[in-house]
């Protein structure tokens, strides 16, 4: 479905991918880790054709991703449609005056007829049904970040890209979310720097490390007995222990955010 | 429709106001206005004087001393001046809460969609104004002086045009992914 | 600095709507004819900053504190045009949402800060570019004072635009002999915050350079 091929890409003078090759198949369910700054949202954004790739490029069902290659009209309605991002900062997607409008948009976006029955039953599916009427920039963090995610499963696509999805939830929506993803049958990347969040979610996961190249891409039960691999990748830390008098350090998975 | 048609009742009752030159009426007409908030406290009253104060005494008391002390001048020019002010504030404290913005003025797409984005962005930033308060005021023992002030001033400014200068890249890029630019060429 | 209902009578305001409405109709159109995708988010942000911008205060000798503008440092950074439409917004969404000034000042407002303070700071920044810290100084200094000027003007002239028959005013009672100092005067001050906080902003914004 996506072939990712020598791809690297810079903000100026900041290099943010380094030769990043990797290929999902439909259906999988990939957990892309990797600490702050290390390329995560800008693989993403190139994904979903929004940046233009420094270096190499990607494949989606054979056909180029680049905003340059999107400028064609067929080959834009299509891709939108199959391919959606929740964004790391939810505000950022929220312009429709209530969440009603707001999820409706994408399917009357492509003029699919049954817009508001979409938005209905993908609010009541995210939990959000009692807050239809109300305005978008009025809700929680934790509220935006469920409407988005029904705006975007309003369009059925084929892939989903989620940036940090659980960074505003709390671990009981997180929960939820994680079974929630489990169960939806569309292809899906989740970014995120969290390593138990890692195991929950994915078969396989990419890992991403600091200076920038793609470190492991692989299961997620090899990937937690490559202690290198973690501490290279700034996912796994050490901190003092003291039991009784004793006192040692090692490794930790352990999310504290 | 609602939204629509109240923000036009304040609007001919602004520019009324503006038109009658009755101290009388006025104050008769911000007694009306309280009067319609049934079963409830008349709170518009209130706060009315409360936003209306600093104001009102500026004017009257600038007033009496440019006139030095002419009363008879300030009989005649001050009742309207205030009557006028505190009516204006009541009508806004009355009818404004009622009143869904974005479904007001969304006669034009552009501008309601400007207005969203723009009110959702401004209560964050003011969210994120208190932050920087509370920390400020976490942090310091004393009043800040002068040199603490502009540098926390400063670093308030840049923060909030380094954010609105991502945000803005966000927005577009969130905006293009869910399809906004579609039939664009 | 916003002026409240009340203190502008219809000879004021019905022309200041007339100018201000044409070209926010121009700048709507603009905003939905331009083919940068940018242009709308960024003209959300700048609303954004600037409504931000002046909650900051700066201390007064005396113990009191003023609100900065903001003006200078928005235009700079996002132009006149995107500036005007930018303070007005401000000034709608601060009128309507939130009850602070009026609704018969807006379009006096957006004129005098929004056109004339993003137009004077503009243009006093490319004027001084060959010197970047006074340009930003200037900018930010103007940004405040010159919508200052001009409303002290609109303000002190509200006497003799709208009196009843014996010549007593009906809205704003004092002249310019009393608006131009009261105004103005604080203003020369809350502008020289509002420039060293611009300087000093840029300086955080972008490190090692002074101007944007």
């Amino acid at each position: 479905m996506i072939a990712i091929e020598k791809l690297s890409h810079a903000y100026g003078k900041r290099t943010t991918l380094v030769d990043v090759d990797a290929s999902i198949d439909a259906g999988e369910k990939i957990v892309l880790l990797g600490s702050n700054g290390c390329g995560k949202t800008t693989l993403l954004k190139i994904l979903t054709g929004l940046l233009e790739p420094g270096g190499g490029h990607v494949l989606y069902d054979g056909h180029q991703v680049s905003p340059a290659a999107l400028r064609d009209k067929t080959v834009r309605r299509r891709f939108r449609r199959e391919v959606g991002l929740l964004f790391q900062n939810p505000e950022a997607m929220l312009f429709n005056p209530t969440v009603r409008d707001e999820i409706a948009f994408g399917p009357r976006q492509h003029d699919l007829p049954d817009a508001d029955d979409r938005a209905r039953h993908w609010a009541a599916q995210v939990g959000v049904e009692d807050l239809l009427d109300h305005a978008p920039y009025t809700l929680s963090a934790g509220q935006k970040q469920l409407v988005c995610l029904a705006a975007l499963l309003a369009l059925s696509p084929r892939l989903l890209l989620l940036d940090e999805p659980t960074a505003a939830l709390d671990p009981r929506s997180t929960g939820w979310l994680v079974d929630f993803l489990q169960d939806l049958p569309q292809t899906l990347v989740v970014a995120t720097h969290n390593l138990s969040l890692a195991t929950e979610l994915g078969e396989r996961c990419l890992v991403l490390g600091e200076d920038h190249t793609l470190l492991h891409d692989g299961d997620v039960a090899s990937l937690r007995e490559d202690t290198e691999v973690l501490y290279r990748a700034n996912l796994v830390h050490t901190h003092r222990h003291r039991h009784g008098d004793q006192e040692h350090r090692h490794y930790h998975t352990h999310d504290w955010s | 429709m609602k939204d629509r048609l109240l923000l036009l009742v304040y609007l001919v009752l602004v520019v009324t106001a503006t038109l009658v030159h009755d101290a009388r009426l006025l104050l008769a007409g911000a007694l009306t206005v309280t009067a319609t908030e049934f079963g409830r406290r008349p709170q518009s009253w209130v706060r009315a004087l409360r936003a209306a104060l600093p104001f009102l005494v500026a004017i009257n008391l600038g007033f009496l001393i440019v006139s030095k002390g002419d009363l008879s001048a300030a009989g005649r020019v001050l009742p309207l001046v205030n009557a006028r002010l505190f009516f204006l504030v009541v009508l806004v404290f009355r009818i404004l809460p009622a009143i869904d913005l974005q479904r007001a003025l969304g006669f034009s797409p552009t501008l309601r969609f400007v207005l969203i984005l723009a009110t959702s962005q401004v209560l964050a930033f003011r969210r994120l104004f208190g932050d920087f308060e509370q920390a400020l005021a976490a942090r310091t023992t004393r009043r800040p002086g002068l040199r603490t002030s502009l540098r926390q001033g400063a670093a308030l400014g840049a923060f909030f045009l380094r954010r609105a200068e991502h945000d803005a890249t966000e927005i577009t890029q969130a905006l293009t992914a869910r399809g906004f630019f579609l039939d664009r060429d | 600095m916003h002026i409240p209902d009340g203190f502008l009578g219809p000879q004021t305001y019905g022309p200041a709507y007339g100018v201000a409405g044409v070209l926010w109709a121009v700048g709507l159109r603009r905003l939905r004819r331009t083919l940068d995708p940018a242009a709308v988010p960024r003209l959300a942000v700048a609303t954004a900053a600037s409504f931000a911008l002046m909650l900051v205060t700066v201390p007064l000798p005396g113990g009191t504190t003023v609100h900065v503008t903001g003006i200078g440092m928005i235009a700079v950074l996002f132009g006149v045009w995107h500036g005007f439409l930018a303070l007005s917004l401000v000034y709608l969404l601060q009128a309507l949402m939130f009850g602070d000034g009026g609704v018969t000042a807006l379009p006096v407002m957006a004129l005098t800060a929004g056109l004339g303070g993003t137009a004077a700071a503009v243009a006093v920044h490319r004027a001084c570019g060959r010197w970047p810290r006074p340009a930003v100084f200037l900018a930010g200094w103007c940004g405040t004072v010159v919508p200052a000027v001009l409303v002290a003007f609109v303000l002190g002239a509200q006497p003799l635009l709208a009196h009843d028959a014996e010549g007593t005013p009906l809205f704003f009672p004092f002249g310019w002999a009393v608006t131009v100092p009261a105004v103005v005067l604080p203003h020369l001050l809350v502008g020289v915050a509002d420039g060293v906080l611009a300087v000093l902003a840029w300086r955080a914004l972008a490190p090692g350079e002074d101007a944007p």
